[in-house]
């Protein structure tokens, strides 16, 4: 085989995908993950948060080409133009249920089954001519794509019975303290309100209002030919503070907060207080260290990092292992040295494309 | 989408490919050169904002921006091609611009995104396409330029005396040295005809000119045409810096443009009209008569007649007999800052031939403004006089 992904999450499938798209046969690409179902990690998140909308727009899909995307799609079947015009407006935002669904389509569409060896990759290791991962065998691409590194939980609250992380399945106390200020907190206030509890929103900064985790020009080339040219100190710096919480501006969010504040059930605090329950909408661990095959990759090739990040090329490949021959690439969380907003799906797709890109390039592919 | 520069430039020269294409055929249908002057309009005003304007102004560019952006670009066009005296139908040349825009956005959105999978990751560029696309606009550019200079009508160069008639039967200019003499007249049977620098001498018509568009006489000189001196019917044509000299025969006319109704409107500008039964007359037509100096006519000076729409300003009608300015038979007159000196009493006694200085008759509207007359203005048989 030529190709191998690591990861059968949505980054992995993505890929997949484009990898298809580009011509690329079924039994030419091994993925190698846990669960067949692309979304089974994602799903289950949602559920616990109760999410019904993505933050994401009409380009948050899995599909390799932009066009057409969920709102086109959605106008398509349902017969309403209303997508498509809150689409030219940047004011669409697909439910949870219409991005599911494309997942199940394109997944059954796609032959990503016929390509799915379930296996987990411990270790990917530099050969001749191409990667081999574990036992399974040696190929001349690979993508990494191994998600996000665990959820994170503030070391205080480790062992305490009252916390459960947001994306984990919970009910809601009577008074609930919601640690965190990012999209999963704000999504949480709502839902702990909506469900009659008094809710105590810890956090020590406060969130910035946009509607997408990086500003719109980062995720393109205009804004990327600037991010791309910092030194690495910068970057590092430029990516910390994309990291900084926020969710999207717009009455949807603030009406309720401010008629639960009036009514005295919705607070803000710098410290935890003695809730009954704490939900931990503080996301995931963040940085190579905390992958194990990531933090082996490092190790064994003594690959070039920064601080959390693995230094990747612009085009999202690791570059000590990556020539005209053979490519080890990035997507994802993991990626976001090339690409900010590597953990979404536009970010997976434009890893996804490079690679793409590596491969048909390849003179023996 | 975040464009780059490039981005932009690749892309809009991307989308105006089929346009441009489909304005050279309709140039080629039609024999007209509008629709490429249009249609390189419409693409130069677009490269130009999106260098000028809109790289500045849009890191990003929502969907809904387009529609703006796309009214703005058709009033920047629609302003350049009237500046330009491009003579482009407004009707066509909307419905171009429209069909370019809705095009484009239906490539942008959708066309481009799925032939080039990292069309919105590269801000809109279109890599090697786009590279020679971009190498490709400029060499178009110089072969439609090429083909229009090729294309130009000859210029066919006379001196001497030559006896005519000429008979000019294709798009030419016609261009004659000094002391050059066409004997007999000129006859002009197409459209896209200038004749500049010319005397033509006798004939019963001096230049005549026959179902033909854009004709230009240019510094023309007609003299001892015994019935017109320039004759225009079913035509459009201007006429800059003439003289006519027509002889006292009975009925002769010095320039005489009629029946063009359906046509642009013709223009007399800067000549000077000496003697004959009427200086400039027209006959349901749209015609504008300016500056010009008119003198010893025996019937008018200037005449706007049978349904014709005109202005007439700043002329100078001297010693004519009987008129100095005449609007007559239901047409409509624009008469303002002309000087109208010397009129004489028509001997036939016919009362509205009492050497007015402008007259109204017969159903007409003449609309006077800082005229100077010498013996006044009279409106006759139903014939209105408005002063503004």
């Amino acid at each position: 085989m030529r190709c191998a992904i690591v990861g059968a999450g949505l980054g992995g499938f993505v890929a997949y995908a484009t990898l298809r798209h580009g011509g690329l046969e079924p039994g030419e690409i091994a993925v190698f993950g846990h669960d067949p179902d692309p979304a089974s990690a994602w799903r289950p998140r949602a559920e616990a948060i109760r999410q019904r909308l993505m933050r994401s727009e009409s380009d948050g899909h899995c599909y390799p080409t932009s066009f057409p995307g969920l709102a086109a799609r959605e106008a398509a079947r349902t017969g309403s133009l209303t997508p498509l015009l809150r689409s030219v407006a940047d004011r669409y935002r697909p439910s949870v249920g219409e991005f599911l669904r494309h997942v199940d389509l394109l997944r059954a569409r796609s032959g990503w089954d016929e390509s799915f060896l379930p296996a987990n990759v411990e270790s990917v290791r530099s050969v001749d001519g191409g990667f081999e991962l574990d036992d399974h065998g040696s190929f001349r691409h690979v993508l990494l794509a191994p998600g996000h590194p665990g959820l994170a939980l503030p070391p205080e609250l480790a062992g305490d019975s009252r916390a459960v992380h947001a994306y984990e399945p919970h009910e809601y106390a009577d008074r609930v303290a919601i640690v965190g200020a990012g999209m999963a907190a704000a999504t949480e206030w709502l839902n702990a309100l909506a469900a009659g509890a008094e809710v105590v929103s810890v956090r020590r900064r406060e969130p910035a209002r946009r509607p997408l985790n990086v500003a719109r020009p980062l995720f393109s080339k205009r804004g990327l030919a600037g991010f791309h040219a910092t030194k690495p100190v910068e970057r590092a710096q430029l990516l910390k503070s994309f990291a900084a919480p926020s969710y999207p501006p717009g009455r949807s969010w603030d009406a309720p907060l401010a008629a639960a504040a009036s009514e005295g059930r919705f607070r803000v605090t710098a410290e935890l207080n003695g809730s009954e329950q704490v939900i931990c909408a503080t996301g995931f661990h963040r940085g190579f260290q905390h992958d194990a095959l990531l933090r082996r990759l490092v190790e064994e090739h003594g690959l070039e990092t920064h601080e959390r990040w693995l230094v990747l090329d612009p085009d999202s490949t690791v570059p000590a292992l990556t020539d005209a021959t053979r490519t080890l690439s990035l997507a994802g969380v993991s990626a976001q040295w090339a690409y900010p907003a590597g953990d979404t799906l536009v970010g997976m797709k434009f890893a996804a494309r490079r690679f793409l890109g590596k491969v048909g390039a390849c003179p023996t592919r | 989408m975040s464009y780059t520069l490039r981005g932009r430039l690749e892309s809009r020269l991307a989308v105006s490919l089929l346009p441009f294409a489909v304005a050279c055929v309709l140039a080629a249908g039609l024999r007209e050169w509008w629709p490429l002057q249009l249609a390189g309009t419409m693409i130069a005003i677009g490269l130009f904002l999106d260098a000028a304007l809109y790289h500045r102004l849009f890191p990003y560019q929502p969907g809904w921006v387009a529609l703006p952006l796309g009214l703005l670009e058709l009033g920047a066009t629609m302003a350049l091609v009237l500046r330009l005296d491009v003579e482009a139908p407004l009707r066509p040349a909307l419905a171009f611009f429209a069909g370019s825009w809705l095009l484009a956005q239906v490539l942008g959105q959708a066309g481009f995104p799925l032939l080039r999978l990292g069309y919105g990751d590269d801000g809109g560029e279109l890599g090697r396409s786009g590279s020679a696309l971009s190498l490709a606009a400029p060499v178009a550019t110089l072969a439609v330029l090429g083909v229009a200079w090729i294309a130009q009508p000859p210029t066919i160069n006379i001196r001497g005396t030559i006896q005519g008639p000429l008979v000019l039967d294709r798009a030419q200019t016609l261009v004659g040295a000094p002391g050059t003499v066409v004997r007999g007249g000129i006859v002009i049977l197409a459209d896209d005809v200038t004749v500049r620098d010319v005397t033509v001498f006798g004939g019963e018509i001096g230049i005549e000119v026959r179902k033909s568009e854009d004709v230009v006489l240019d510094r023309v000189h007609v003299a001892a045409a015994t019935m017109d001196g320039i004759s225009a019917r079913q035509s459009s044509l201007e006429i800059h810096d003439c003289r006519i000299d027509t002889p006292p025969v009975a009925g002769a006319q010095g320039i005489d443009i009629s029946f063009a109704s359906d046509q642009p409107p013709s223009l007399v500008e800067g000549c000077e009209v000496r003697g004959g039964s009427e200086g400039i007359v027209s006959h349901m037509a749209m015609v504008m008569v300016s500056e010009n100096r008119v003198s010893g006519t025996a019937l008018r000076g200037i005449a706007v007649t049978e349904m014709s729409m005109g202005s007439v300003e700043h002329n100078t009608v001297e010693d004519a007999t009987g008129v100095g300015i005449y609007c007559g038979d239901y047409s409509h007159c624009e008469i303002s800052e002309n000087s109208v000196t010397g009129t004489r009493v028509d001997e036939s006694g016919n009362p509205t031939r009492a050497g007015f200085g402008i007259v109204s008759h017969f159903g007409a509207v003449a609309t006077l403004e800082d005229n100077q007359l010498d013996r006044g203005a009279a409106a006759f048989i139903d014939g209105r006089l408005e002063h503004r």
